[in-house]
């Protein structure tokens, strides 16, 4: 087969020349290509490294017609694609810069928070690549949270946020946060009143808002704006390589061909965000801080309790069950949203529970065939790669992630006590 | 068993005039011209439960019942304070200051309204202690993971168990929290001694001061009954704590409570509206709950607001006829006490603190991990 694959490059490697002149032939070189990685893809480990010759086969692959098709799924995939320059925008909350100076100061506020102890930077911090770097995030204090705090980075592009899809825009996520008892913990009056006592932060919603007063859901519109606008990763050089900008290396690009084939990642990470926003149960192992940890136990718990799960699963569920809190499908037990793979390089640990430190032993888990879940998802079997295909897999993940975003923590604005008399009647 | 004198009480009624008759009626009762008597403590509530009292001795001194778990009911509560905090105004939940003084949990049970603006209703504790773990100024906690963290200490499931039969639910912290604090009661109070009989009970400066309570003074008016209150709500011109305005963060808390209560315009009171927040009946505005006596000697600051640190200003100030708030209640009138008349009167009040009520702090039970998945 190691023949079949040069042969298949080196087609390809003709196809700039061809194209414009024969869109027949290419259109031939395309299904041969296609062919073959399929082929490639059910390869169970002789398959060589790609030749030199590679990168300008996939160069091809950034033309328009591209879909890789895994053939024993049936099923093609919106293909891979740089990311768009800007993320959408709600057509009710526009993008301004008095809401981006306002929405970056309200996340680094921990007033935000019940007992005034966390902001959203306590759990998304710019230099922990905008997580906690926690397997599982620390949440409020006298608690622990029971999933791994995501990155902030690129999560304007979602649809679909928290990591079983249970907010459906930045703002509605930032309510959540804010709120959440295990996390931010506060009363919307509180902090609307808190804010109102501080006189720079009523100037700055009047900037951004023409409001009189600070309000609750305004303040999550400028959280989201300053998201939105700020905290955006649009530079790895995956992404300068698919918009014609830049190179990849040969490993990255023979794992970008294996992404997209044998390792069938391709499957539910595609398109430009790299994430199908679908749900899968990949029997992703249990982190051991839930054998060893009450307030983790408690975590889970209140999060069956509160998700109103039926109450033997209450008392006999022993793992997060993801999409079911939502659905309470028993086929959504487990499933969890797939997630985007931009800005990897910093936001380890990795998976919903964070059980997995490194992305080698992410790349094991799949090769594996992900974990043993009766329920698991059957798109995950064993993938039988080699080590040079894993690092090559590395490679490429590693192409995703541009330069860190860091950001300097702002000063926050102070409570100023009331100025108006009191005026008191003598006795 | 002694009772006000029909010339005292006459003559407030006549010296109130007409403006006492326009409260009369704004209260839509009749204010008997005798005031119900003084009267010994009831006896302890006979039907507490003592393994739930034991279970809510544990929970009252539990961080586990505030969101993140740094305070209790001790906090504000403190047994070494009179079973209030010693402070003006209350700290409340962390990142916010409370606008309103600490009253005691000494003979609660018998208490017709809590809280100053009398909001909740004293036959139902249990609501007054969710109160406490749910407000945003208190505990801000969710019940919900309340009852996990009593589920995850094996103690407490052991003693909710073997105290009400079953697992932890939200229901049987309150109540067992209320038996608790239902069982809080004064003990060997010099002035229950001496209303059934004791002679030597109380000194003589404190039997003229009761005399002065009960006459000159005018006190009995409102403070009468076994817990030295008629449970009504009275504006008595007590001067504004400044603190409540320009400390932010009660000023914070403050208009955050009215606002809750459908109070719009908070920032724009400058004093506490009291009962007009709870009815929102303009007659009501800046009343608030005569409070109980007993134990006051031990209770200061006091006042709503914690205003007067001690019982002589207490006691100067109703001798001046309270404050000078022009919608002040009619009843207030400059009493005219001596020195040694109000030295009297502040004997009596110590008579009305029994021993002290102390209580040894139990250890906070652990958490325990659980086999997830087994019950």
């Amino acid at each position: 087969m190691a023949n079949s694959t040069v042969h298949a490059t080196s087609s390809h490697a003709s196809m700039p020349g061809l194209s414009p002149a024969l869109p027949i032939a290419a259109l031939v070189v395309f299904v041969l290509v296609n062919g073959i990685i399929l082929t490639y893809a059910f390869q169970s480990g002789s398959v060589s490294h790609a030749t030199a010759t590679d990168e300008t086969a996939l160069n091809a692959q950034r033309g328009p017609m591209t879909t890789v098709g895994l053939a024993h799924l049936n099923h093609s995939f919106p293909k891979l694609a740089a990311i768009a320059p800007t993320p959408p925008v709600p057509p009710d909350n526009p993008v301004t810069p008095a809401k981006v100076e306002l929405g970056k100061l309200l996340f680094f506020d921990n007033r935000l928070s019940g007992d005034t102890s966390t902001s959203c930077a306590t759990c998304h911090l710019p230099d922990m690549g905008w997580g906690d770097g926690n397997a599982i995030s620390r949440g409020y204090p006298g608690t622990w949270h029971w999933r791994n705090s995501q990155t902030i980075v690129n999560s304007a592009y979602l649809g679909k946020l928290f990591w079983a899809g249970e907010s459906l825009s930045l703002e509605a996520q930032a309510k959540s946060a804010a709120t959440g008892n295990l996390a931010g913990n506060v009363d919307p009056a509180m902090a609307e009143e808190r804010l109102a006592q501080i006189p720079e932060y009523v100037r700055l919603f009047k900037q951004a808002f023409g409001v009189e007063a600070p309000t609750f859901p305004l303040t999550l519109r400028a959280i989201a704006t300053f998201e939105r606008a700020a905290t955006n990763s649009i530079d790895s050089p995956f992404d300068l390589y698919m918009r014609g900008e830049g190179e990849l290396s040969d490993a990255a690009l023979r794992g970008m061909v294996l992404f997209q084939s044998k390792a069938g990642c391709i499957q539910c990470h595609n398109g430009s965000l790299l994430t199908d926003e679908s749900f899968h149960n990949l029997g992703v192992p249990k982190h051991p801080r839930f054998e060893q940890d009450p307030l983790s136990q408690i975590a889970l718990r209140y999060q069956h309790y509160s998700r109103g799960v039926p109450e033997e699963v209450y008392r006999t569920a022993d793992r997060d069950l993801g999409l079911y809190y939502t659905t309470k499908r028993e086929a959504d037990k487990g499933r969890f949203r797939t997630t985007p793979l931009r800005y990897l390089e910093f936001t380890s640990p990795y998976m919903h529970n964070g059980v997995f430190v490194t992305l080698e032993e992410v790349i094991d888990f799949y090769d594996r065939g992900g974990g043993d879940d009766p329920d698991k998802s059957p798109l995950l079997v064993p993938l039988n790669l080699t080590s040079g295909e894993k690092a090559d897999l590395l490679a490429f993940l590693q192409s995703l992630s541009g330069s860190e975003l860091l950001i300097e923590r702002p000063e926050l604005p102070p409570y100023v006590p009331m100025e108006f008399a009191i005026t008191e009647s003598a006795p | 068993m002694p009772i006000p004198t029909i010339r005292n009480t006459t003559r407030y009624v006549c010296g109130a005039g007409f403006a006492f008759s326009a409260l009369v009626f704004c209260f839509g009762m009749t204010q008997d011209d005798a005031a119900p008597p003084l009267a010994p403590l009831p006896d302890p509530v006979a039907e507490l439960n003592p393994l739930q009292v034991e279970l809510g001795r544990m929970l009252f001194f539990d961080n586990r019942l505030s969101g993140d778990d740094t305070m209790n009911c001790a906090t504000c509560h403190d047994p070494d304070k009179g079973w209030g905090d010693g402070l003006p105004l209350a700290v409340g939940y962390p990142g916010s200051l409370y606008f309103r003084n600490t009253p005691t949990l000494l003979n609660v049970a018998n208490t017709r309204y809590f809280f100053w603006d009398g909001r909740l209703i004293g036959s139902d504790m249990p609501t007054l202690v969710r109160d406490h773990i749910a407000e945003a100024h208190f505990f801000q906690a969710d019940g919900r993971l309340v009852i996990e963290r009593m589920r995850q200490t094996p103690v407490y499931e052991r003693m909710f168990a073997d105290a009400f039969g079953g697992e932890p639910t939200y229901g049987r912290i309150l109540n067992a929290v209320t038996a608790y604090v239902k069982s809080l009661q004064s003990r060997n109070v010099p002035f229950d001694r001496h209303l059934t009989g004791d002679e030597n009970a109380i000194t003589e400066s404190a039997k003229r001061g009761l005399e002065l309570f009960r006459g000159k003074a005018g006190c009995l008016r409102c403070h009468h009954g076994p817990m030295l209150s008629d449970s009504r709500f009275y504006k008595t011109g007590v001067p504004v704590n400044p603190d409540i305005f320009y400390e932010p963060l009660r000023h914070i808390t403050f208009r955050r409570f009215f606002r809750t209560l459908g109070l719009e315009n908070a920032s724009a009171f400058r004093e506490d509206p009291g009962l007009y927040a709870v009815t929102k009946q303009d007659h009501d505005w800046g009343r608030f709950r005569t409070p109980t006596l007993r134990e006051v000697s031990r209770t200061g600051p006091y006042m709503h607001n914690g205003v007067f640190a001690t019982l002589e200003n207490v006691i100067d100030f109703y001798n001046r006829g309270g404050g000078g708030d022009a919608r002040k209640d009619p009843l207030l009138k400059p009493l005219g006490l001596t020195e040694p008349e109000e030295a009297d009167l502040l004997e009596f009040l110590k008579t009305l603190s029994g021993d002290q009520i102390t209580v040894e702090r139990p250890e906070r039970p652990p958490y325990e991990l659980r086999r997830l998945g087994e019950e």
